[in-house]
């Protein structure tokens, strides 16, 4: 008999017309949910060390619960094993013990909170296990392919049933917690991945053998558990469609799909698809990957199963998801890293504010973090992980203020609309004639940059809606200043180009990156970008796709030491690709005709074929300070205009800013 | 070669004119010292190893083991660079102990076999058993040496990537045999 935990009406958002198929019910089990969303799990690394539930990680799931509208927020997988081999990230949850019941209780009772469903997973992170603990534990020893990972021991026969064992425990004890339904983990590399894929089982005994065999940890387990939770509880499975690991022997896609019709057999209700390892050398939720490119894989397990589907990656506007609901693809949207950016994301579409929706731009800023043990932060929500902190949110200013913010850009605009939220009045003067400043270029870089822009819209609509006056095509000056006198000036004018410092610098063949991008200048066919970091490498991949031979100098060891290592890894592979030739720990000694001289850190030289120069060093943009100080004008510098970064950098100085004032 | 015409930026000093055979002999000579001292930290830390050991201890017993934990480390740059989806797999993990010992300064060369499944890595001239002599350590080290590591880096890889891959030692230099040859085949 279907059931339905809490009632939700849709029929007056403008959500549930504009997106009909994602604000119906659905039946998982026999558990009917109000709408087709989920939150799914994503570590934090907010608990304490050894797995206890904290403030911090109850708030970050009680915004994310809100943000479901009635559908499913599932919490972090919580690791099941006492010596702590599962645990593959410092702050992960823990169910060894009925200790930690308690604090697995506060998470259901705070997605309750927000009559939404709670959904409980298990996640035993196998071969990236470990985190800390001299190895992990896996079907077989054999070496790790990335250095990261920690040594695998083989596991015995008695410690895969004991495992097993593990994971019904720790089943229990999210039942007796309170949650509504049950989610296994068996994706990326973690425990179950492991039992299932070729390249990682080569047991000999009953867990090892053909896929069939291999999928024996799985349905014992599945089989456990449900028979623990009994038949009321639905209970979910998240694997690989598609492994991505045909380079070193893994799972072929139709083995993949013989372990979903295996997991269904077993008594799963639903499953969620997903692709590629952490091993995988492909790319697949970095934003290079178009939108819904995964679909066709979840399109592929509705052919071969007859429960509930549903998938997350790179699938993040709900109109995309309401048309793979309406195309049969999908039978539910799942959203992580989206709700990372926007914990409201989901609720926002259901109320119509599409336009207040912070958009994910898949940096993977968000993984990056939680690989080297630190808490989740997002590049682009300076509230993430802090939701628990009052002084995280825009409070009523004590002294209302005139502000003036210089600087049309992220920084700028982040600053002014949480400014004026705060009740000051805010004016924004930008020497463009739009908004945006540093990332409509940004913007110009191929590989999907042009996402970058989504935070710009979401500025624009928050300052609208608070009041804020913009003065396109006006600079603030000393002058102005003098005759305003605002409270408060916040210079976020963003970075000037470095001027060079080499050889041959004035030559009329030295153009800025700006006038590479906009191709107001002439760009030949060989070309020197100067810099490494993001701004000159967008610029470089820009020209490259122009059909341009480039090859890019910069001081900094590493190319792109400014991006984070989750993503920096797709820029080398895009400059490979596209021919683009890296000097490192480099600079330009000169130019001459039809070359460059390069010289290396110790003072070597090398000539490279070279007919423009593309100037992509940056410096912070230092003007008005004096102005401001010589008027006693309240005075703050956020973003570029303090160091040149990135937009996480400007994002969070800006909304930091703006708290202050 | 292009002349100079363009004034400095101001504190910035005029290059001198650019001379590539100069350069190149630098850099040459830089990379030769760089190879150079991938040896000498090799023996001092063999050295280091024997000593603190104490006189009881098997010097010999202690550098295979240098050498284990070299072969060791030599197949975790291997594994990023196995891909059993393309090309031959028995030429690409030859081609990645080819580059492996160039970068040390070695002539060494693939040599492909009528068998798909085997290839031989030919060393016309390696620099280690120059160094063994130098520190030395006995040839007979250096060759039993040179060998785990092949052995143990193979047997990795072999783990690795679920293949009976294996390696043997046909000729070596420090045998006085003229080159080294090796043999890498996988099993069916």
């Amino acid at each position: 008999m279907a059931r339905q935990i809490f009632e939700w009406d849709y029929s007056q958002y403008p959500g549930a017309t504009t997106y009909p198929h994602v604000f119906s019910p659905i039946q998982i089990g026999d558990l009917v949910i109000p709408n087709r969303i989920k939150y799914a799990a994503t570590e934090d690394n907010l608990n304490t060390h050894d797995g206890y539930v904290t403030d911090e990680d109850v708030a970050y799931i009680t915004s994310r619960a809100k943000g479901v509208a009635g559908g499913i927020c599932t919490m972090q997988g919580v690791y099941m094993d006492e010596r702590r081999y599962g645990q593959g990230y410092v702050g992960q949850a823990a169910a060894w013990d009925d200790k930690f019941i308690p604090g697995l209780k506060r998470l259901a009772d705070a997605i309750h909170g927000e009559r939404a469903v709670a959904n409980y997973q298990l996640m035993h992170c196998g071969r990236v296990g470990g985190v800390e603990t001299p190895v992990c534990e896996g079907p077989s020893y054999l070496p790790q392919r990335l250095r990261l990972f920690k040594p695998v021991h083989e596991m015995s026969h008695e410690e895969v049933e004991l495992s097993i064992q593990q994971h019904i425990d720790a089943a229990r004890r999210g039942i007796e917690a309170g949650f509504d339904m049950m989610e296994i983990s068996g994706i990326v590399g973690y425990l179950i991945s492991n039992f299932l894929s070729s390249y990682t089982n080569r047991r000999s005994d009953e867990y090892g053998g053909d896929i069939h065999a291999r999928c024996k940890f799985m349905t014992d387990i599945i089989k456990g558990v449900r028979k623990e939770i009994g038949p009321d509880i639905p209970l979910i499975i998240r694997i690989c469609a598609w492994e991505q690991l045909d380079d070193v022997g893994g799972n072929t896609q139709e083995e993949s799909m013989i372990v979903y019709q295996e997991a269904e057999k077993a008594g799963v209700d639903s499953i969620s698809v997903t692709v590629g390892w952490q091993e995988s050398i492909v790319p697949v939720i970095s934003r290079d990957i178009d939108f819904g490119s995964w679909l066709y894989q979840a399109e592929r397990a509705k052919q071969h199963i007859t429960i509930p589907v549903s998938m997350a990656y790179r699938l993040f506007h709900a109109d995309m998801a309401d048309q793979a609901i309406a195309d049969g693809k999908i039978d539910y949207w799942e959203n992580c890293r989206p709700q990372i950016a926007d914990p409201l994301m989901p609720l926002k579409h259901l109320e119509g504010r599409e336009e207040d929706i912070r958009w994910c731009v898949a940096c993977n800023v968000c993984l990056a973090r939680l690989f080297r043990d630190a808490p989740m932060t997002c590049y682009i929500n300076p509230l993430c992980a802090h939701e628990h902190d009052p002084e995280y949110y825009p409070q009523p200013a004590k002294t209302k203020k005139t502000v003036f913010v210089a600087g049309g850009g992220p920084a700028g605009l982040e600053c002014a609309w949480v400014a004026a939220d705060r009740g000051h009045e805010v004016h924004v003067y930008e020497r463009r004639d739009k908004l945006g400043g540093t990332i409509i270029d940004a913007g110009k870089a191929p590989y999907n940059d042009d996402e970058l822009y989504h935070i710009i819209e979401f500025h624009k609509a928050q300052c609208d809606k608070r009041g804020v006056e913009f003065h396109l095509g006006e600079e603030v000056t000393a002058e102005l200043l003098e005759e305003e006198l605002p409270d408060t000036l916040v210079v976020a004018a963003g970075s000037t180009v470095r001027t060079p410092t080499f050889f041959g610098g004035d030559r009329d063949n030295v153009i800025t990156l700006h006038d590479a991008l906009y191709e107001t200048k002439p760009v030949g066919d060989h070309v020197v970008v100067w810099g490494n970091r993001k701004p000159a490498i967008g610029t470089a991949l820009a020209l490259a796709k122009r059909g341009k031979k480039v090859t890019l100098v910069g001081k900094d060891r590493t190319v792109g030491k400014d991006i984070n290592p989750s993503f920096r890894w797709r820029y080398n592979i895009f400059l490979r690709q596209n021919g683009v030739v890296s000097y490192n720990d480099c600079d330009i000694e000169q130019v001459l005709d039809g070359q460059a001289i390069l010289v290396t850190y110790d003072g070597h030289r090398v000539p490279v074929k070279c007919d423009t120069v593309v100037l992509g060093e940056r410096d912070p943009n230092p003007t008005l300070k004096a102005a401001a100080q010589d008027n006693s004008i309240e005075l703050y510098v956020i973003g570029d205009a303090v160091v040149p970064r990135g937009l996480s950098g400007a994002v969070h100085d800006g909304y930091k800013t703006g708290l202050r004032i | 070669m292009a002349q100079v015409q363009d004034k400095a930026v101001e504190g910035v000093k005029q290059p001198k004119p650019f001379d590539a055979e100069m350069e190149i002999a630098k850099l040459w000579a830089k990379c030769q010292a760089a190879q150079d001292e991938i040896r000498r930290a090799f023996y001092c830390s063999r050295e280091a190893g024997i000593q603190r050991a104490g006189d009881d201890a098997d010097p010999t017993a202690i550098a295979l083991k240098a050498w284990e934990v070299r072969g060791k480390d030599a197949a975790k740059t291997f594994f990023p660079r196995i891909n059993l989806a393309k090309g031959n797999l028995v030429e690409e993990i030859g081609k990645l102990y080819v580059n492996a010992w160039r970068n040390q300064g070695a002539v060494v060369k693939l040599k492909k076999s009528e068998n798909p499944d085997e290839v031989f890595i030919v060393w016309e001239r390696c620099p280690w058993p120059t160094a063994a002599k130098n520190y030395g350590a006995p040839m007979a080290e250096d060759v039993a040496g040179c060998d785990l590591m092949l052995q143990t880096t193979i047997a990795d890889v072999a783990l690795f990537i679920n293949r009976r891959l294996k390696i043997e030692t046909l000729k070596a230099i420090p045998r006085g045999e003229g080159t080294c040859v090796r043999r890498l085949w996988l099993e069916h």
